[in-house]
């Protein structure tokens, strides 16, 4: 027998993604986003979806607008929900689904979830004081320095993208699709990767793995497309 | 005062500590007992080993001759280079432990408690020891599982209804295995699950400080 | 007839004649992704973009809010919808970085959008909403004037080509002083090159490092990954009262990890010996073999030595936390036990965590393989270990390295420390060997 935790298809990777869950998106540009497993999680239909998610390099891609038109997402968490390359496309797309809306600022959302993915119960942070990301939260003095306590958030899926793949899960990524592809990997119970290559172990080097096979649970090979890039 | 009846041998520990690992489970394992595990993991259920010294999906040790400085284990010694490895720093190795992203932990200890308190850290007569990795593994794997020698070497047990020796965790052994038996420790004290061959679940009581909870049925250790 | 305003690359060219060689600039979605292209290349300035890209550098987003909340960050430009008087800023594209770079950046410059796209002022008395950096701007650069932020006080500072200050003053909301300097706009852009990273030896690197420094030492405890050079050039420097911080406190020496027959490996022993330690912060401090004690059990023995013992993770994880700007965390490790003793302990889900402090230090001493002149770090194998954690945590980084090559010589996916983090570059002299 060997392992593998490789799947034939999007469609079996995100099979028992639930009405409700919290799912993490690593990205919604042309490089970072797993647009396979987007399009198969509509066709699966689960709804009631968390969507985690930055829009800021949106670049009109219609995945998650699909999503929300179709009233499957009731709430986005997002550092960039209305990003300037969207005029008030999005704006309006997230209002006529009722989806909610938490912005959350960009570093606060990484640590959060590097948090999850670490076993950390909290952390206190000099950021945000004195904003509305501040209001009601708990507050300590530290070292003299006022800071907010800030939780993990944990999540049941992450969709994530990487340019290569093991079939231990071992990702690597090009460029800026790191991002927070990396970082949300590490956060979900169950992550599933969109890889545009896919070898045996070894096919990445053991210096170049970003991403170790520990974190992630499925990998679908879906080789690029001309437009995906 | 301990039974005269034979004991079974470290190999023999390892070997039915290795049927405890799933396949595609992420193991971490501790040096002593613990590191004999692999050796008897069979071919067909494949794991996944992961060392505090920075690195995932590590294989065997380096033939004599061939150690590379920078490819070690969390014992300091040395690894082979095996296809499918993952190199990371200290802080990525913890967060994988602490996280919950390892599934076994096997360590060694020198005394558990009825309720699965951990102690394996320091010997208090000598007041200073090396905590490493245990108590973050202790805390942190979804899974922890004792390999060792069921009483010291002046005989105490060690197992024991209150750790007096310092803590690694608190209620964090899910498993015992010994050279006499396979324990469980329960919210409500430790259950007696397996034997080793020729022993009696009164010959381990007799050897164990704790007050074992014995089920009707308990089966002979099956190696 | 009003003055031609500035266009975005001219307000871009502004921006960038504030940045000085070698800084860190991190650049907001809008007008600052501009700012770049408007640098000269021979500044090294690096820049810190939304995505997470440094330069060329990909970076995950957690080590890029680690960047900038870590104090890495010289300069933020960012993109504000409305700047008040006491400098407190709405973002264009709330919330976005605008929070995390008003919080974490040294210096912060607010691009305003060119006031003819948005038909009132953007500079008010006070904002129409929250505020997503909070007293924060230091210069506020518009299409019309640069304009100095200070005690709750506006002072304009320069105009653009052509413009009055009775101009500014007549499309801004909010009131204005006059800077007795005040002058036009100057684009030129800033010049000269970063001073070098490299130092010609150890003692050189390590010449400033004072009595009484928290210095991190690298390594995991075998050979591997430990600045054995800096060691001995730190213990001939002779530095005294040190607080090392480190994995173990020299386990090396009285522990083979294959030590070739006749030689003794270098390890924390050197300073222990020496007199220089006054306190370890460890996890694994002493020898596993108690018939065969390290120097460092020997001197705690006598009293001479504190320790602070720390589980591993919680050390990595401590380290990271320094680095990264966080001053407290929550963990499960170490509940219950006697490392918990006097620290506050919260339940979190059901769960008991202690409450433990981020690390910092003067001085690092770290090993990688190779460097680039400008500071960027590979590792090899297992010898990544505590290295690649504690650089980002000390205020001078110093790098013992095997190989310096050229910048580009290094697949910047496979950098795993960037150049802000290191300070210094020391090659390990040729033959040079972990044992004495």
């Amino acid at each position: 027998m060997t392992f593998t935790k490789l799947y034939d298809t999007a469609a079996a990777a995100v099979a028992d993604v639930h009405n409700g869950a919290t799912v993490l998106i690593g990205g919604v540009s042309r490089t970072g986003e797993p647009t396979a497993l987007l399009a198969a999680l509509h066709s699966h239909g689960a709804a009631g979806l968390t969507i985690v998610c930055d829009f800021s390099g949106w670049d009109g891609s219609d995945s998650i607008v699909k999503l929300a038109a179709d009233g499957r997402i009731a709430r986005i968490i997002s550092p960039n929900p209305y990003p300037s390359a969207s005029g008030d496309n999005l704006r309006e797309v997230w209002n006529s689904a009722g989806v909610a809306i938490e912005s959350v600022p960009q570093g606060t959302l990484a640590e959060r979830l590097r948090a999850a993915g670490a076993g950390i119960g909290g952390v206190f942070v000099p950021v945000g004081l004195g904003t509305r990301f501040a209001d009601g939260r708990e507050t300590r003095t530290i070292n003299g320095v006022e800071c907010i306590l800030e939780s993990p958030l944990r999540a049941d899926f992450a969709l994530v993208r990487a340019a290569s793949a093991d079939t231990l899960g071992n990702l690597a990524y090009q460029g800026a699709q790191r991002g927070w592809n990396a970082v949300m990997a590490t956060a979900a119970r169950i992550t599933i990767t969109q890889a545009d290559t896919v070898g045996e172990p070894g096919a990445i080097g053991p210096e170049l793995v970003i991403t170790p096979g520990i974190y992630v649970n499925r990998v679908v090979h879906i080789p690029p497309t001309g437009e995906q890039g | 005062m301990t039974a005269d009846k034979e004991r079974l041998d470290r190999a023999i520990i390892a070997m039915r500590v290795a049927k405890e690992l799933p396949p595609g489970a992420s193991v971490n394992l501790g040096i002593g007992i613990p590191t004999l595990v692999s050796m008897f993991v069979a071919d067909e259920s494949i794991v996944f080993y992961h060392s505090e010294s920075g690195v995932l999906n590590c294989g065997p040790l380096a033939e004599e001759g061939s150690e590379d400085i920078d490819l070690i284990n969390a014992g300091g010694q040395f690894l082979q280079s095996v296809p499918g490895m993952a190199y990371f720093s200290s802080v990525d190795a913890f967060a994988m432990i602490r996280g919950g992203h390892v599934d076994v932990t096997v360590l060694g200890a020198h005394q558990v408690s009825a309720t699965g308190d951990l102690a394996n850290w320091m010997l208090p007569e000598r007041g200073v020891g090396n905590i490493g990795g245990a108590m973050d593994l202790a805390a942190g794997a979804e899974k922890v599982i004792v390999a060792m020698e069921h009483n010291d070497r002046s005989g105490n047990s060690k197992i024991v209804e209150q750790c007096d020796y310092p803590l690694t965790g608190q209620g964090c052994v899910s498993l015992v295995v010994t050279d006499v038996a396979v324990m469980q420790p329960t919210a409500q004290g430790i259950v007696l699950l397996e034997v080793a061959p020729g022993w009696t679940p009164e010959d381990v009581q007799a050897v164990t400080d704790a007050q074992l909870i014995i089920p009707d049925t308990v089966a002979e250790y099956e190696v | 007839m009003p003055p031609a305003k500035l266009n975005a690359q001219a307000m871009a060219r502004r921006a960038a004649a504030a940045i000085a060689p070698g800084d860190v600039v991190a650049i907001d979605d809008g007008l600052p992704t501009l700012v770049p292209d408007a640098t000269s290349a021979s500044l090294g300035a690096w820049f810190l973009g939304n995505s997470g890209m440094l330069n060329d550098i990909p970076l995950s987003q957690a080590d890029a809010a680690a960047v900038i909340r870590g104090g890495y960050v010289n300069l933020a430009v960012v993109s504000a919808a409305q700047v008040d008087t006491t400098g407190s800023f709405a973002g264009q594209h709330p919330p976005g970085n605008a929070v995390d770079l008003a919080a974490g950046a040294h210096r912060v410059i607010a691009l305003l959008p060119r006031s003819d796209d948005v038909g009132a002022s953007n500079i008010v008395p006070a904002l129409s909403s929250t505020p997503d950096g909070y007293r924060c701007v230091d210069t506020i650069i518009t299409d019309a004037a640069v304009i100095d932020v200070a005690d709750a006080d506006l002072t304009l500072a320069e105009l653009a080509p052509g413009w009055t200050a009775d101009d500014v003053r007549a499309i801004t909301a909010a009131d204005l002083s006059i800077s007795p300097t005040l002058r036009e706009m100057d684009f030129t852009p800033s010049n000269g090159a970063p001073p070098s990273k490299i130092y010609p030896d150890g003692p050189s690197a390590l010449a400033d490092l004072p009595d009484g420094a928290t210095v991190f030492i690298d390594g995991f405890g075998g050979p591997g990954g430990m600045a054995h050079y800096l060691l001995i050039s730190l213990r001939d420097r002779g530095s005294r009262g040190l607080t090392i911080v480190s994995n173990t406190a020299g386990i090396a020496r009285v522990v083979s990890f294959g030590t070739p027959p006749g030689r003794t490996a270098i390890d924390h022993s050197v300073l222990i010996e020496n007199g220089q330690v006054a306190k370890a912060i460890a996890s694994f401090p002493v020898s596993p073999s108690v018939s065969r004690p390290s120097e460092f059990e020997l001197a705690y023995r006598r009293g001479e030595v504190d320790l602070e013992l720390v589980p591993q993770g919680t050390l990595a994880e401590r380290l990271r936390a320094g680095g990264a700007g966080i001053h407290a965390f929550y963990t499960h490790t170490g509940a219950g036990t006697l490392i918990a003793e006097g620290k506050e302990t919260r339940n979190i889900n059901g769960r008991n965590y202690v409450l433990e402090y981020g690390l910092l230090a003067d001085f690092a001493i770290i090993r990688a393989h190779k460097a680039d002149t400008n500071g960027n770090l590979v590792y090899r194998g297992t010898s990544r270990n505590f290295n690649a954690v504690m650089a980002p945590s000390a205020r001078v980084t110093i790098a013992e390295v095997d190989e310096i090559v050229a910048p580009g010589q290094l697949d910047p996916e496979e950098i795993v420390t960037p150049g802000p983090f290191v300070q210094r570059i020391v090659q390990r002299p040729q033959g040079f060997t972990g044992y004495e």
